[in-house]
């Protein structure tokens, strides 16, 4: 070895005898020292943005409320529309009758106004709200004891108690970065935790990206392409291939010594960022060295083609070229591989699964909702390709019998809570082949459809309304027979019009002898439809004294005997009400405060009395509802976020029993699905043998877990004590189309060609120790990114095995 | 000597006898046989073949000193670096030190001066040495003590801590000449080792060498300059066009060829050489006739009374006047057609004032094996290098009696 050591050592001394190099060195310290003053520093959370009134049409529903109904005088919601700019109350008296669209930078204005004059508070009104845990705590303090800070945080905490599920819940803390001790105008509404995360898994991957993969490794090459035409100069070469040593040794020691350049640079680039990090952003995280050996991995795999190239050319000016080329023919090859990530797989994947009987229907992250074809074996979209927008949302499908599913799509759901305009219940009816059918409104923003009991649930940011199951399958049956008679009986149209023109002219009269006040709760109705409140078959179920705060999730539980319902940071469990009561409202069993984050994303899971509670970046609890205690915590998945929940057991096992111990299964980001279950009084969790796994539901007729991975496969299986899993069918339907191409042609292409644009992923992996990142998306939902840590890896890997294999082969062989 | 067969111009790509082979294989440190390699290249016209060694057989035994000679072209170069293992044979075989060319063993024992050494710009002469010691294999107290002793050795004692861009071509190939003996090899292939130096620098070299030949050490030399290679090498190979043309110590080759002798004869008043008339035979029947109308016409040999001498048993005889001389010579095949030159001459009355016999220069072996269109090729490159070789044809006899001859003259 210790010729080749030498070759090597040489390469080190070479590299230091450069002057591109020290170039190199002082573009990276000043660099350092550009970056070096950056701070930051958390704060209170206080000033509104227009980015948190995604629902900017419950906002402003609700303060014109606020102005225009009389029952809302004095109340906090009165009081602090009464104390918005003229303008804007102005335009926000004529929202109910003209639903005037509002500027959202307007409304938070209108809100950031209200934080530094405070005489819309009134303690009294304030009582009546949902207050969080922190502002009582603000409220204890005196005003002598409370700084300015913490006095614009109460004001805000006091507006968002006013105003309930109008704006996205932010952290208490935000983060404000600073330069040289400038604090820059704009705070970062996230929490330090949320931060360092931020940095680990996007900042530290782009600067992986831009200096280290591209002006690195461009310098580099530059640098380092005369290495091998140099060696190859005659008085060099013989000189060298005349000593003791292999020629296989010499040129892998020269490819090593290569690399030497960039490990020198990148070194010094990384530690500094590293120290930077630790010192300026408190983020001591040695992972960041990673981007150390995957730098110098990356640079590896173009230098082996600039390696080639000047073995075969001898011309430090073609290894650049080819180089240069081979680079181009990566990054074409990536962009192609990405759009057909984004058009083509990634529409494609399950996102939401469910089952009657035998059929199966799932929605896309496309936006499509699907039913398989058996037959053809493959996915028949429902809706047409014309109606698919990315920006619509739509509503995860929920079976009301064994041919009749229920959706809803959200025009712009996906940008706005509220989307555009108002949202009708499709219909997808097995007797018409599951083509959507519009039915009857539901409320605005409905994110949830469940079924509990006899009753079909609607669940948005405001609250939890129902309407009879039944009621809506006769409504359908209606449908259906006006739809069978239409156009075949013109008259009875016109007799309908004449009775509608009646009770037109009778309503015109009632109008008349209306009072104002009427005309009033009118337009208030209207307001409250916008802001998602009752509709004509959906009403309000939840007892009053219960207000919803996003986040929000539902599941029912008990055998079906109890609804649990999870509102920031506390469980509520309730019972149907008795049929022969009048009560129409739902009957709170209990309830029960969960420590940690109340503002992140949670997924519920009921088997029996025991559910699963999962909130972003904390460990699962289970609870007891009977005893109403928690039974423990677990972390599931290597710091991997849940993104969802599922029971494996729903029914009991035996008549009236409710307190089955249960089993979950939970799918962490990473789309590595575990099972947690109870053993004894302790929790456990392993992995169950599937990956890439998009999505989860679970089927309670056949009490089988519904199984979605690789884009549209589905499994649906049953767990087996021992966490095996037992198949009873997979689904897999042939690809057409475009993922034929992508099937044949992009992704042989995909892992011929070294990925190196992905070892971006590679390091964010590594630096942040996950396998996946979740954004949230609001209202339990999250944008997963799946961190492809190890394909880059292998392809780049292999990739330089066989180039290096093939220059070791012409470099043995050849004659010099 | 002439017709021992040892070396003549029909020895090219002679094939060693089994005998030869066997008998070599003892002590010959280079043993090649019937080595031969083509080189193919790939063009838009097709695949072509170019044959730069075409069946050499050669062997150079413990402590010589072995040149190899030949234009450029003659497949020299090719042959040394099939000798290291830089490149492979298409046929034939060959060892060094007894062992296959190529293997590492037979490389380790090797040193190598290439012929235009590079090293890369970030050394000094004690860094490259360290760096090819350890090339080499050699630990580090080994690589320390022996680049002392070669730095003194080839004079870079003292500018040994200055980086190499610093240096001039000689000195350059100084730090070559010392790498090449780094790891104390047994064979050392010097490619063209003065190239580039000044006279003291070649000097330097050349003595470096003769020590290195007297330590037992076996040299193999590629050189242009025919000089230095008859100043020391042992024994020469001579090669054209791929082929092996002689091979021989220097004077067995210069036996080869012909011989020269010169006699120069008083002139007097009756005995001078005058213009033959136009219908007297000419005595040089291999002059060629000069038909320039300022050309001497040919000369021919009066005696004492103004008889023209008979030579015409001497058909090469040449005449040339010199001041107070005519010079005849003669290219002779042996000693009694002297004798009997001289003789007639005597016999005719003639004062020979001097007398004088050459053998064959190096140079002119090598022009005579490699041919002229091979020889006009190399001169271009060797013009300058070969005149050291002119002034050095070895004059055998009689300088004393010539310059008795001219002081006779004078008086």
């Amino acid at each position: 070895m210790r010729p080749y050591l030498a070759v090597v050592m040489d390469s080190f001394r070479s590299a230091f005898a450069s002057r591109i190099l020290w170039i190199a060195f002082l573009a990276i310290w000043l660099l350092l020292a550009a970056l070096a003053p950056i701070g930051f520093q958390e704060v209170y959370t206080t000033r509104f943005r227009g980015e948190e009134l995604s629902n900017g049409t419950q906002l402003k529903a609700m303060l014109a409320r606020g102005l225009i109904d009389p029952q809302e005088e004095g109340t906090a919601l009165g009081r602090l529309s009464a104390a918005m700019p003229g303008s804007l109350k102005k335009q926000l008296r004529t929202v109910a009758r003209q639903n005037t669209p509002i500027q959202k930078w307007a409304l938070a204005d209108g809100l950031n106004r209200a934080l530094d004059d405070e005489s819309w508070y009134d303690q009294e009104a304030w009582q009546g709200t949902i207050r969080l845990t922190e502002l009582k705590e603000l409220d204890k303090l005196s005003e002598k004891q409370i700084t300015e800070d913490q006095r614009r945080r109460r004001a805000r905490l006091r507006i968002e108690a006013a105003l309930p599920g109008g704006l996205i819940p932010r952290p208490s803390r935000s983060i404000n970065l600073s330069y040289a001790g400038f604090a820059f105008p704009v705070d970062f509404p996230v929490t330090k935790k949320q931060f360092l995360v931020l940095v680990n898994q996007y900042v530290i991957p782009v600067m992986m990206d831009w200096l280290l993969g591209f002006i690195l490794v461009f310098l580099g090459i530059l640098v380092t392409a005369s290495i091998i035409p140099e060696m190859l100069q005659p008085g060099s070469l013989h000189l060298l291939v005349s000593k003791p040593i292999s020629r296989f040794g010499l040129l892998i020691a020269k490819y090593i010594g290569g690399c030497t350049f960039v490990l020198l640079c990148v070194c010094q680039l990384v530690v500094g960022l590293w120290a930077i990090a630790a010192w300026r952003l408190e983020l001591w995280n040695p992972a960041i060295l990673w981007c150390i050996p995957v730098a110098v991995f990356l640079f590896a795999v173009y230098f082996s083609v600039s390696l080639l190239a000047g073995l075969q050319w001898r011309s430090p000016i073609l290894s650049i070229g080819v180089t240069c080329l081979f680079g181009g023919f990566v990054l074409v090859v990536g962009i192609f591989g990405g759009y057909f990530d984004q058009f083509v797989t990634g529409p494609e994947q399950i996102s939401s699964m469910v089952k009657s009987a035998d059929q199966l229907l799932v929605t896309t992250r496309g936006r499509q909702l699907r039913v398989f074809n058996d037959q053809a074996n493959g996915w028949d979209d429902l809706f047409d390709k014309e109606s698919v927008r990315r920006r619509d949302l739509l509503v995860r499908p929920v079976a009301i019998s064994d041919d009749v599913f229920v959706s809803a799509k959200i025009s712009g759901g996906q940008y706005n809570l509220y989307g555009n305009g108002t949202l009708e219940m499709l219909v997808l009816d097995r007797r018409a082949d599951y083509k959507p059918i519009p039915l009857l409104p539901v409320p605005n923003g409905t994110r949830q459809f469940l079924v509990f009991g006899d009753q079909l649930l609607a669940m948005n940011n405001a609250g939890l309304l129902a309407t009879p199951v039944s009621s809506v399958l006769q409504r359908i049956e209606t449908e259906r027979a006006r739809l069978d008679d239409q156009g075949d009986d013109s008259e009875s149209e016109e007799e309908a019009a004449e009775a509608n023109s009646e009770v037109t002219d009778q309503d015109l009269q009632a109008v008349n002898q209306m009072e104002q006040l009427a005309w009033t709760q009118d337009l208030v109705g209207n307001l409250f439809r916008m802001q998602g409140g009752a509709v004509e078959e959906f009403q309000p179920i939840l007892p009053e004294e219960i207000q919803l705060v996003e986040p929000l999730a539902a599941t029912v539980a008990a055998g079906g005997k109890w609804l649990v319902l999870y509102s920031r940071g506390r469980l509520f469990w309730f019972g149907q009400p008795a049929p022969s009561s009048d009560q129409t409202t739902l009957e709170l069993i209990g309830q029960l405060e969960l420590p940690g984050s109340d503002a992140a994303r949670t997924r519920l899971a009921a088997s029996g009395q025991q559910v699963l509670v999962a909130r972003a970046d904390e460990p699962v609890r289970w609870l007891d509802l009977a005893s109403g205690k928690l039974v423990g915590e677990i972390e599931v998945g290597s710091r991997d976020s849940v993104i969802d929940v599922s029971t494996l057991a729903d029914k009991p096992v035996a008549e009236n029993d409710v307190a089955s111990s249960g089993r979950f299964a939970v799918l962490t980001s990473d789309g590595t699905l575990h099972l947690v279950e109870r053993q004894g009084d302790a929790l456990a969790a392993r992995t169950l043998g599937l990956d890439d796994v998009h999505s989860i539901d679970f089927d309670s007729d056949s009490q089988r877990l519904l199984v979605a991975h690789d884009i549209d496969q589905v499994e649906i299986v049953a767990v087996a004590s021992d966490g095996s899993l037992l198949s009873d069918r997979s689904i897999r339907a042939t690809p057409a189309g475009w993922r034929k191409v992508d099937s044949w042609v992009m992704e042989p292409l995909r892992t011929l060609t070294p990925q190196t644009g992905e070892l971006s992923e590679t390091v964010a992996g590594l630096v942040s120790g996950r396998g996946s990142s979740a954004i949230e998306r609001g209202f339990g939902d999250a944008e997963v990114r799946r961190y492809r840590i190890w394909r880059p890896v292998l392809s780049c890997g292999m990739f330089i095995v066989a180039i290096m294999s093939l220059s070791c082969f012409l470099f043995v062989r050849r004659d010099f | 000597m002439p017709g021992s067969g040892l070396s003549n111009g029909t020895f090219n790509a002679g094939k060693l006898s089994d005998e030869d082979s066997l008998a070599a294989d003892s002590d010959s440190v280079v043993n090649v046989d019937d080595l031969k390699k083509t080189y193919h290249s790939y063009t838009w016209r097709g695949r072509k073949h170019v044959q730069a060694v075409r069946g050499v057989s050669l062997q150079a035994q413990r402590g010589e000193v072995f040149g190899l000679l030949g234009p450029n072209g003659a497949g020299k170069t090719t042959l040394i670096k099939m000798l290291l293992g830089v490149i492979r044979p298409s046929a034939g075989r060959a060892t060094v030190l007894g062992q296959s060319i190529g293997s590492p063993v037979a490389r380790s024992r090797v040193g190598y001066l290439p012929e235009s050494l590079r090293v890369d710009r970030h050394h000094t002469a004690r860094s490259a040495l360290r760096y090819y010691g350890r090339l080499s294999r050699m630990d580090a107290q080994s690589i320390a003590r022996r680049s002392d002793e070669l730095l003194e050795l080839v004079g870079l004692r003292g500018r040994d801590r200055e980086p190499v861009v610093r240096f001039s071509k000689g000195m350059y190939q100084r730090l070559g000449l010392a790498q090449a003996l780094l790891h104390n090899p047994d064979l050392l292939v010097l490619d063209e080792p003065t190239d580039g130096l000044d006279p003291v620098g070649r000097n330097e070299v050349r003595r470096v060498i003769e020590r290195l030949r007297d330590a037992g050490k076996t040299i193999f030399l590629n050189s242009h300059i025919l000089q230095e290679v008859e100043l020391v090498c042992s024994r020469v190979a001579i090669m054209a066009a791929g082929q092996l043309k002689a091979i021989g110590a220097i004077d067995q080759l210069a036996d080869q060829g012909q011989h020269r002798v010169t006699i120069d004869v008083l002139q007097t008043a009756n005995a001078a050489a005058a213009p033959h008339s136009t219908n007297a035979a000419p005595h040089s029947t291999n002059a060629a006739p000069d038909l320039s109308p300022n050309a001497e016409p040919p000369l021919q040999l009066f005696d004492q009374q103004g008889q023209l001498i008979d030579l015409a048993g001497f058909p090469t005889l040449q005449f040339t006047r010199q001041r107070v001389a005519v010079r005849l010579a003669m290219e002779y095949e042996s000693q009694a057609q002297i004798d009997q030159l001289v003789d007639r001459l005597r016999q005719s009355g003639c004062s020979i004032v001097g007398l004088s016999t050459a053998g064959e220069s190096l140079e002119q072996t090598f022009m005579r094996l490699v041919g002229p269109a091979v020889g006009s090729d190399v001169s271009e490159e060797s013009a300058v290098d070969s005149l050291g070789s002119v002034d050095g044809q070895r004059e055998t006899q009689s300088q004393a009696i010539q310059s008795m001859a001219v002081q006779e003259a004078g008086e």
